[in-house]
């Protein structure tokens, strides 16, 4: 391996290898590192998702270069690498966890496939079925009769009948026929995986697989004759799992559900022995010594105790998009790897920020351990497919700076005060000498405004010139829209009344405008009956007489019967004629 | 290489044969939620492009049967702000499991994000028939029923959520609440139990701090208020609290250098110009001082406290008509504080225009209730001017004042600049030493007193001084009252600020401008 100074991270690590096109789409959960070939090599071994819906393979890397590849039937849940057996020479075997199955590989050959055991089938969905195969009722029957059972079971459907029943009509026999003979299974899917030493707390000492599933279930696996040698419930679907202990004396399991809460399960009890509820979904899940540390999609990180009582909580500057343990049993050192959105790596020791490392792209996996014969090295997949590997240095210390780091940067920076000119400085001199002078200026001013305001209001309120009517019993508002370039123009009033609940009835409309410049089809036009709230247009169309390309203001009034004064008063600037008149 | 190469293909043709052996032959159909586990884990990631490709795939090769794809395809439809469609969604996973509490607690909230609040509480309702004891549907009921005023109800359901489980949120929620119902004491035995709770919760400690700031308990208010600084240097809340209250102690330096963080994290906050602006004119930098406080103006122009704080300085820097336009601004939107009239009259009195300034203290003196300065200016303004009758009212006034104020509390003191005036005035108006202060062998030095008041019409007496301390009150009482401070401005936001010409409201009634006259019209019509 090649190794190159990096900066970014406190020249922390050695940048030893990277990819960018590695093409790998994987989880924290599906990368490994073992020495799978006994040589005192460790090799690295990822589950790749493929496109998510195809190609999925099982990668093994040595040093920089992809080892082997096999591929997998189905999305790779999980992956772990643990001794099923004491055969000498010691080599581990890979468990990948797919679907209801769980594929052993043993020196990189498929070697044994394990698959969960089926789960309960309805009985009364049973007996509609076996009811179908006699023929007793057809497959319409068949429908309602599924989806009564579906409404009200306690135990759900098998896939079989919720396919039947998304099944258009005109399918329903044809997919009697093809499955009726066959038994009805609901089969389950393993959403997590991974390893619990059997009797011994020893680096190569035999381990169970411990395995979550899709019906909330926790089973554990005995490796050798691969039985189930515990069942345990949960109240949701398992995400994440960390296990600790041993089988045979005393373990612990803590795992993070579909539901936000975090369970911890204990070897007496087949039940949840603690609950966490967590106030977000947890991204992350790592056991630190005898803390548990989560990674919450609210962009924090909690510690906890094994008995899930709250320790601390930190805040991250972005989302997390995975966790994983840095153990360095070497030195001492425990701590955790937390990869963020923002393209960055944090090391956290309990809630103190170690270190920080820059990457070129989102980190969507990490895994901290001894690969090739190097014992501190990171492995991390990107969002775009890369594969990095990351030494870390022998020399290098983590210092456990103190939480508290004094006063924040913010403090010494210079308040941004907005500077005054000379000109201000002038105009505050000037008021000091005349200040009531101005103050009387500005006084006089004022009221000549409000009185030249108030006459202009009180004219146009005798007029009518508003366009809202202020009578208390024609509430009105009208506009006005003048459509067209000439010389025919649309002219439309939108007239609303605007009471509470009362219609205004005998209402009209006529225009007053210059007879040389415009005609107007319906200078009077009657208003039919407003009903409050709604607005009617009224239109009519004017002709432009006038090829002088002057305008003028056609005044509109509505007006009540019976009343001279208008109600209303709109005056309308007309837009100037760009079309000559037909006369 | 070749042969390497070889050995590689046969054994991925073997592992091909062999896992093949494996499989059953019959067609099988695939389990409708083999990609669950995928789907979350991309969903709580936030890779909601990624997540809903494949809900898609995993849609089309069940048929749309399964529950958890739609389940979390409507929660990223609500993300996406699609609340409506969501619900659509939530509504069919409810069709295909009935049973489940999941689906009945999302519709919920998709009903209250909608704003139906009263449905929303019909269906967390329903959820809880099927599972009792969840902390999150307690805690939602609770905030739908804060939502519709339902404050009884509120509080008993968030209780209940505590007792179930105790949560961050839930505390903060049912101390909303209290605060709301004007339950003080309340919230803060919440608090104090949320702090319990979570000592480190820089929002619970904050809000603590603060209430007890409210409540004049300034020792405790600085212990939280420390605390949560401890937590979290940058918390823009204590910071404010916390400065506001060294301010009140003179320590304007420290105060500075604690606004430079939350001038960096809230560079547009009305109250932190407002506090900083009145740390240069404690400093006496009364032009930074007027250009804080006018940005402050600048950022929130409906808060009359920036206004007062804005008028104050300008009287101080003799610039008494901007003095004038921001404190009769500043009473069009608080027209209920005395001291306002008085600075207004203060103003007007530089001004030369004694009519309305007599107006203005009338009025100042007609609602102020405590402050023995507004008599006390008004009686000085009264005596320079001739009239010693009615000094000599206003001077009993004040004396009666100063009397209840040294009943209710043993160690006030009061600022020895208005004791010196009112000694001095007391023996221009011959009243003698009837008036007993709390250190009165101090100011006991009698000086020619009727020159310096004769010989100060330019600055006239409590001017300055006086001033000084109304805006150290000032400035403790617009912190005091931060959080609502918010509140009132933008409700005030709604009405003109039009500033009348005269100070006193009557003048402002009859004189209404024609839009105001418009206004009421309007009213009267409805």
């Amino acid at each position: 391996m090649t190794s190159v100074e990096s900066g970014g991270d406190g020249g922390k690590w050695l940048d030893a290898h990277y990819d960018p096109v590695a093409g790998l789409y994987t989880f924290s959960s599906c990368v490994d590192l073992a020495d799978l070939s006994g040589d005192g090599e460790n090799r690295l071994v990822v589950g790749d998702l493929g496109t998510g819906s195809s190609g999925m393979k099982l990668k093994v890397y040595r040093g920089t270069a992809l080892m082997s590849e096999n591929t997998l039937l189905d999305l790779p849940a999980g992956l772990v690498a643990f001794f099923m057996d004491l055969h000498e020479p010691r080599i581990p075997t890979t468990a990948v966890a797919s679907g209801p199955c769980i594929y052993l590989y043993k020196n990189l050959r498929p070697y044994f496939k394990f698959t969960l055991p089926s789960l309960e089938v309805n009985t009364l969905e049973q007996d509609v079925w076996q009811q179908a195969r006699e023929g007793q009722i057809d497959p319409l029957t068949l429908k309602e009769m599924l989806e009564s059972i579906r409404k009200k079971a306690d135990v759900p459907l098998s896939v079989r009948s919720l396919r039947f029943l998304s099944l258009e009509t005109d399918g329903l026999d044809e997919f009697v026929q093809l499955h009726k003979q066959q038994p009805i299974r609901r089969q389950t899917v393993i959403t997590c995986i991974d390893t619990l030493k059997k009797s011994t707390a020893d680096e190569d000492g035999v381990s169970c697989l411990v395995v979550g599933t899709e019906s909330s279930d926790v089973f554990i696996l005995d490796s050798k004759a691969f039985i189930i040698l515990s069942k345990m419930s949960l109240p949701a679907p398992p995400t994440m799992m960390d296990v600790t202990g041993q089988f045979d004396v005393e373990f612990r399991i803590t795992v993070a559900c579909r539901n936000g809460n975090i369970y911890i399960l204990r070897r007496e009890s087949d039940k949840p022995k603690y609950c966490v509820e967590l106030p977000s979904h947890p991204v992350g899940l790592v056991r630190v010594g005898k803390n548990v540390l989560v990674g919450c999609t609210d962009e924090s990180l909690q510690g906890f105790t094994q008995k899930g009582k709250k320790l601390w909580k930190i805040v991250l500057p972005a989302p997390i998009t995975t966790m994983a343990p840095m153990d360095l049993p070497t030195r001492g050192f425990q701590g955790v790897l937390v990869g963020l959105a923002n393209c960055e790596v944090h090391l956290y020791r309990d809630k103190n920020l170690l270190s920080t490392i820059k990457t070129p792209d989102v980190v969507t996996s990490i895994c901290f351990g001894r690969y090739g014969r190097e014992d501190g090295t990171l492995i991390m997949t990107t969002k775009g497919g890369g594969l990095m590997v990351k030494i870390l240095k022998r020399t290098v210390v983590f210092d456990d700076r103190d939480s508290a780091p004094g006063p924040p940067l913010a403090q010494s920076i210079r308040l941004n005060v907005p500077k005054k000119t000379k000109l201000y400085v002038d105009q505050t001199l000037r008021e000091r000498e005349s200040g009531v002078a101005m103050h009387r200026a500005f006084q006089m001013d004022l009221s000549r405004v409000r009185l030249a305001a108030a006459k202009a209001y009180v004219k146009a309120l005798e007029s009518s010139l508003t366009p809202m009517s202020a009578s208390l019993s024609e509430p009105l508002k009208m506009n006005a829209v003048v459509q067209g370039l000439g010389p025919s123009f649309k002219l439309t009033l939108h007239v609303q009344n605007t009471a509470a609940c009362r219609p205004v009835m005998n209402l009209a409309i006529s225009f007053l405008y210059d007879e040389n410049l415009y005609r107007i089809r319906d200078p009077y036009m009657r208003i039919p009956l407003l009903v409050p709230g709604l607005i009617y247009p009224v239109g009519t169309f004017v002709d432009c007489t006038n090829d002088k390309g002057i305008t003028d203001i056609i005044k509109v009034f509505v007006l009540h019967e019976g009343r001279s004064s208008p109600l209303l008063t709109a005056h309308i600037n007309m837009p100037v004629s760009e079309g000559l008149a037909l006369s | 290489q070749l042969e390497e190469h070889l050995n590689l293909l046969s054994q991925m043709l073997k592992t091909e044969t062999s896992f093949r052996l494996f499989a059953p032959a019959a067609p099988e159909l695939p389990i409708v939620e083999r990609r669950n586990w995928l789907i979350h884990q991309h969903y709580i990631r936030k890779d909601y492009e990624t997540c809903k490709v494949i809900i898609k795939t995993q849609l089309q090769e069940t048929n749309g049967m399964c529950e958890y794809a739609i389940y979390v395809q409507a929660l990223i439809l609500r993300l996406e702000g699609r609340i409506q469609e969501s619900l659509e969604l939530l509504q069919s996973c409810a069709i295909l499991n009935p049973s489940s509490t999941d689906n009945l607690k999302q519709v919920a909230r998709s009903l209250f994000l909608l704003g139906k609040h009263k449905a929303a509480i019909e269906v967390y309702h329903e959820a809880a028939r099927l599972c009792d004891k969840d902390w999150e549907i307690s805690h939602n009921l609770g905030v739908c029923f804060f939502f519709i005023k339902d404050f009884k109800n509120a509080e008993e359901h968030l209780n209940t959520a505590l007792q179930i489980n105790k949560h961050d949120k839930t505390f903060m929620m049912l101390g909303k609440v209290h605060l709301v119902a004007g339950e003080t004491d309340k919230a803060i035995e919440v608090f104090k139990r949320a702090v319990e709770f979570s000592p480190e919760n820089t929002d619970h400690l904050s809000t603590l701090g603060l209430l007890y700031l409210q409540l004049r308990k300034y020792q405790k208010a600085f212990e939280h208020l420390g605390n949560a600084l401890t937590f979290d240097p940058n918390n823009y809340k204590a910071i404010l609290a916390a400065g506001s209250m060294m301010q009140t102690h003179g320590d304007f330096d420290v105060a500075m250098n604690k606004y430079r963080v939350a001038a960096c994290a809230v560079p547009e906050s009305p109250p932190l110009w407002n506090n900083i602006g009145m740390c240069f004119f404690g400093k006496k930098k009364y032009v930074a001082a007027i250009s804080c406080l006018k940005r402050a103006n600048y950022l929130s122009p409906f808060d009359w406290k920036v206004l007062y704080n804005l008028g104050l300085v300008h009287l101080t820097m003799q610039q008494y008509a901007s003095a004038f336009h921001f404190l009769s601004a500043a009473i069009s939107l608080n027209p209920r504080m005395g001291e306002l009239y008085m600075l207004l009259a203060v103003a007007l009195t530089n001004l030369e225009d004694v009519e309305n300034s007599t107006r203005a203290y009338e009025q100042a003196v007609n609602l102020d209730e405590s402050n023995p300065l507004v008599n006390l200016n008004f009686a000085i303004f009264l005596y320079n001017h001739g009239d010693k009758t009615a000094a000599l009212d206003q001077y009993q006034e004040m004396q009666r004042k100063v009397n209840i104020l040294q009943d209710s509390s043993s160690n006030l003191e009061f600022d020895p600049e208005l004791m010196d005036m009112a000694q001095k005035l007391g023996a221009a108006l011959q009243v003698g030493e009837s008036l007993q202060w709390t250190k009165p062998g101090k100011d006991s030095k009698s000086k020619p007193h009727s020159a310096t008041l004769a010989k100060s019409p330019s600055a006239p007496l409590g001017t300055n001084q006086a001033l000084g301390q109304a805006m150290s009150s000032a400035a403790s009482y617009n912190k005091n009252i931060q959080l609502p401070a918010g509140t009132v401005a933008s409700r005030l936001g709604m009405t003109p600020a039009s500033p009348p010409t005269l100070p006193a409201p009557h003048n402002q009634q009859c004189d209404g401008s024609p839009s105001r006259a418009w206004e009421k019209k309007k009213e009267a019509e409805e």
